[in-house]
């Protein structure tokens, strides 16, 4: 069986868990929890994303967050009609003030700037390897973060940027989301993945068996940087209104959190601990404000999801540094315990003619 | 010529900033390879602990200032006992990662229970003024903390070399287990290479204040980011690279805020971190580096 | 004074030590060998508390030691030279010597036990200000040994201490060992170079695969090519 089918068939059961709730959502929510799930969409395609790279190479990215925002600026600038661009954005670089695309195009090109960007970025930092590579992810969010709250002519600085049009629906957040977790799955199974991550286990013995290491890190940084900017498409055209702050440190460590509670090393580790989080995002959130207004940042409440996530980072580091699952896939599991089940099951049929000679 | 001086002291006095900063982080990381994201927290808690302090019983400025730096000392130490002990053997990720949770449970545990607003902090008013050196007018506080840092280094210089302690510090970055093997106790070298880094940061915390005047919870973060890019420009884990990238970042980011158009000004940090970038890409194992792969031990 | 039941020793699933029992006595030098792989770091490591042992005991001077962490283990005076030396790159002869008796609080007795060692040892006399890797392989051993002796332990580990030296090296080395025994140290001396530790050892074992597979007197053993052969591989190459 060929890596794509095989791939196809093991992720059946998940992507049938997204339909399901896109399904039960759709059916009997309220415009509110359409948002909730929508909102989880866009942070599971991100956690995706950084699952390529963190789960790939071992290190820990910053940076993801810019990818997402490069993304949706991209589609903000591209796709805004003509008259509000010349309210929000008159003087424009480049005679973009004067530019309107469509969606598709303006989403490709979003896509395949982002990745043109990631590759760029990417060339220094698998350079680098290591906790210097980590760092430099944290320079490269600081600096497109600068950039968009500086470059006030093109993305009109630290004001949101508002009247993109509001396109996409619920399955767009389920199609980006499965797609996401296809191309995780198909690049850890993939002979590619599969050597980073021997990499990430043992530098020096891959290195010395002929695996490429910067190219291969390259590689998942470019693929995750697109991904990423999947998400960042996601949140601009569902919600209409994007702002430098949507792609700074507070995404950072929500993806971050929600990657490393499920366990970094597998993709269903990724799902899981998004899921786990956004739902106790959401009862921390209703438990603690009464009246909810839709939205996600909710000034009142930041601090303490943050103060939570942060505690979900260090408890998980301390005690169960896998995560959730600890690296592996659910199949994986799946075979573990239907494996012990079996063997416990030999053990007692095992002992039972001796108890009887007793 | 008056000019030419200020800037230079201007220089000296960021550069030296970002070195305080910069050797407590690689003081820790050559010990027990813990990048610690925290760091900059210890100068923000430093701060909250001077508020605290004016608020409650210090009426006088001054008393603040060894305050500050007391504080920041004990948070480090807190930081190890309570955060990093369980991850001490991990590999550099996992306690990178463990670094970066406790830095955001501070910042928003402060959000919560303090303000998210900056709040005002008392300084001693003769820091703020400016000083007559040789007939030129020099800002006070520059002048303090390129002193400072110079004598902060001669005593760290004097501590690695004459003391046991210190011995048993640099013998531990090169060979941790060596050095339990001399009978030498892990947990106070750990604790002595906290308590280094956090008296460090408390000392560029005094400046940081002086300079802004008030208190936030993220506060923290730039200089921190400044000192860890100024780790990796000197070579990560190297002492002496942390220093060397500490100043030139310094005067880096000096010389662009003297000599960038005042369009472009926001920008600064961007193109700091761009040339850094750059200098990388031609040294990827930083000024002083001569690692494989940067960040591992010998 | 050393007394091993049943120890063990893992790594994950692979076992690199299996129930091995054996014992120290005052003033003995033991010699431990095996070829390469054969567990003998792993055991040395583990008594000293460097890695943990998975299962079994380990006793010094009557006391239970097992679980006690390293630099408790050293301040009890038993101790280990580390296999491939070890020395703190980037530190003086005269710093390695400090830190070696970062155990001992009486000064005087501190610089005593330096003489002595100065003594044995002169050619660390001569390199006493000069950076430790700029020694030779063997003057590195030699360092690595009063080092470890500045802790004025009562039994001193070797782990491999001929270890990529030249064979005029290794005589010098195992001469020193001698002395050593004579001053009443106990020793324990991990070695690959069989015939040589023999001579000078009083009693020896011999680990295979993690399992104890011989254990009596050196002379026994170095009389019999048969056990040789058998255990050590010796004379086949």
């Amino acid at each position: 069986m060929g890596l794509v089918s095989a791939t196809l068939l093991r992720s059946l059961a998940p992507i049938c868990l997204l339909i399901a709730i896109a399904g039960l959502v759709m059916s009997i929510g309220e415009p509110y929890q359409i948002r909730v799930a929508y909102i989880f969409f866009i942070n599971l395609t991100a956690v995706f994303a950084l699952q390529i790279y963190m789960g790939g190479t071992g290190h820990a990215s910053f940076g993801h967050a810019a990818f997402q925002g490069i993304a949706a600026y991209s589609v903000a600038i591209l796709m805004t009609p003509l008259a509000l661009k010349r309210l929000l954005i008159p003087d424009a670089p480049f005679g973009l003030a004067a530019v309107h695309l469509g969606a598709v195009p303006s989403i490709l090109i979003a896509l395949v700037l982002t990745g043109v960007i990631a590759y760029i970025v990417g060339l220094a930092i698998s350079r680098l390897g290591g906790v210097a590579a980590e760092i430099a992810t944290l320079a490269f969010l600081v600096i497109v973060h600068v950039i968009f709250t500086n470059w006030i002519e093109l993305f009109r600085g630290p004001r949101a940027f508002y009247g993109i049009p509001s396109i996409s629906n619920l399955y767009w957040g389920l199609g980006a989301a499965i797609i996401a977790l296809l191309i995780a799955k198909l690049f850890r199974d993939s002979p590619y993945g599969v050597q980073l991550r021997a990499a990430s286990d043992n530098l020096l013995a891959a290195r010395a068996m002929g695996v490429p290491v910067e190219r291969l890190r390259l590689l998942a940084w470019t693929l995750s940087g697109i991904v990423m900017g999947m998400a960042g498409i996601l949140l601009a055209t569902y919600l209409g209104t994007i702002a430098p702050s949507s792609f700074y440190f507070n995404q950072t460590f929500l993806i971050m959190a929600m990657l490393l509670l499920g366990g970094m090393r597998s993709v269903s580790g990724a799902l899981c601990g998004t899921l786990v989080i956004s739902i106790g995002s959401e009862l921390t959130r209703s438990l603690e404000s009464g009246p909810v207004i839709a939205g996600i940042d909710l000034p009142a409440m930041f601090g303490l999801t943050g103060f939570f996530l942060g505690a979900i980072i260090v408890l998980v580091m301390s005690f169960r540094r896998e995560g959730l699952l600890g690296g592996e896939e659910f199949e994986d599991l799946f075979r573990q315990w239907k494996l012990k089940r079996k063997s416990a099951a030999d053990e007692t049929s095992a002992d039972a003619p001796a108890k009887q000679e007793a | 010529m008056e000019y030419f001086v200020q800037q230079t002291i201007n220089a000296l006095s960021v550069g030296g900033e970002y070195a305080l900063l910069a050797l407590g982080l690689a003081i820790v990381f050559s010990i027990m390879n813990l990048v610690n994201f925290a760091h900059g927290e210890l100068i923000t808690l430093g701060g909250y602990a001077m508020l605290f302090s004016a608020a409650w019983f210090v009426s006088d400025p001054i008393y603040l200032l060894p305050i500050c730096v007391l504080a920041a000392t004990g948070a480090a130490i807190l930081f190890e006992r309570v955060a990093f002990r369980p991850v001490r053997n991990a590999p550099e990720t996992t306690g990178l990662l463990t670094a970066f949770g406790v830095s955001i449970v501070v910042q928003n545990a402060l959000l919560i229970f303090v303000a998210t607003r900056p709040k005002p902090v008392p300084i001693p008013d003769w820091m703020q003024g400016t000083i007559q050196i040789a007939g030129l007018h020099l800002p006070m506080v520059q002048v303090l903390e390129t002193s400072c840092t110079v004598v902060a280094a001669t005593g760290l210089i004097l501590l690695l070399t004459k003391t046991n302690l210190g011995l048993a510090m640099r013998a531990a970055a090169k060979d941790f287990t060596v050095v339990r093997l001399m009978g030498i106790k892990a947990d106070r070298v750990i604790l002595g290479a906290f308590a280094v880094s956090g008296f460090l940061a408390g000392l560029a915390a005094v400046f940081i204040l002086a300079r802004r005047g008030a208190v936030d919870p993220m506060m923290g973060f730039s200089p921190v980011l400044k000192a860890f890019v100024a780790c990796v420009l000197g070579g990560f884990g190297s002492l002496l690279g942390a220093a060397v990238g500490g100043l030139s970042l310094g005067m880096l980011e000096v010389l662009l805020q003297a000599t960038l158009p005042s369009e472009v000004a926001g920008f600064r940090d961007a193109i700091v971190f761009l040339l850094v970038g750059a200098v990388l890409i031609w040294r990827p194992t930083g000024l002083l580096g001569k690692r494989v792969e940067l960040g591992d031990k010998e | 004074m050393l007394q091993l039941t049943d120890v063990s020793v893992s790594y994950g699933p692979i076992q690199a030590v299996r129930n091995v029992s054996a014992t120290v006595e005052q003033g003995e030098i033991v010699a431990l060998l095996g070829p390469n792989g054969a567990g003998k770091t792993s055991l040395v490591s583990s008594i000293v508390g460097i890695i943990p042992v998975s299962s079994g005991s380990v006793g010094f001077d009557g006391e239970d030691i097992t679980r006690t962490p390293v630099e408790s283990i050293v301040r009890k005076g038993l101790t280990l030279t580390p296999e491939g030396r070890r020395v703190f790159a980037g530190l003086s002869v005269a710093e390695n010597l400090r830190l070696g008796a970062s155990t001992q609080s009486d000064r005087a007795a501190v610089e005593e036990t330096l003489e002595t060692y100065l003594e044995m040892f002169p050619i660390l006399r001569e390199r006493y200000h000069q950076t430790a890797t700029t020694l030779s392989g063997g003057e590195q051993q030699m360092l690595a040994i009063a080092r470890s002796l500045m802790s004025r332990p009562r039994m001193l580990m070797l782990d491999e201490p001929s270890l990529g030296l030249a064979p005029r090296v290794v005589e010098r080395i195992f001469e020193h060992i001698v002395e050593l025994k004579q001053s009443g140290l106990t020793m324990l001396v991990v070695e690959q170079n069989a015939t040589e530790a023999l001579a000078f050892a009083d009693r020896a074992y011999v680990l295979a695969s993690g399992k104890l597979v011989f254990e009596g007197a050196a002379s026994e053993l170095a009389s019999s090519d048969r056990l040789m052969e058998a255990y050590l591989g010796t004379g086949v190459d």
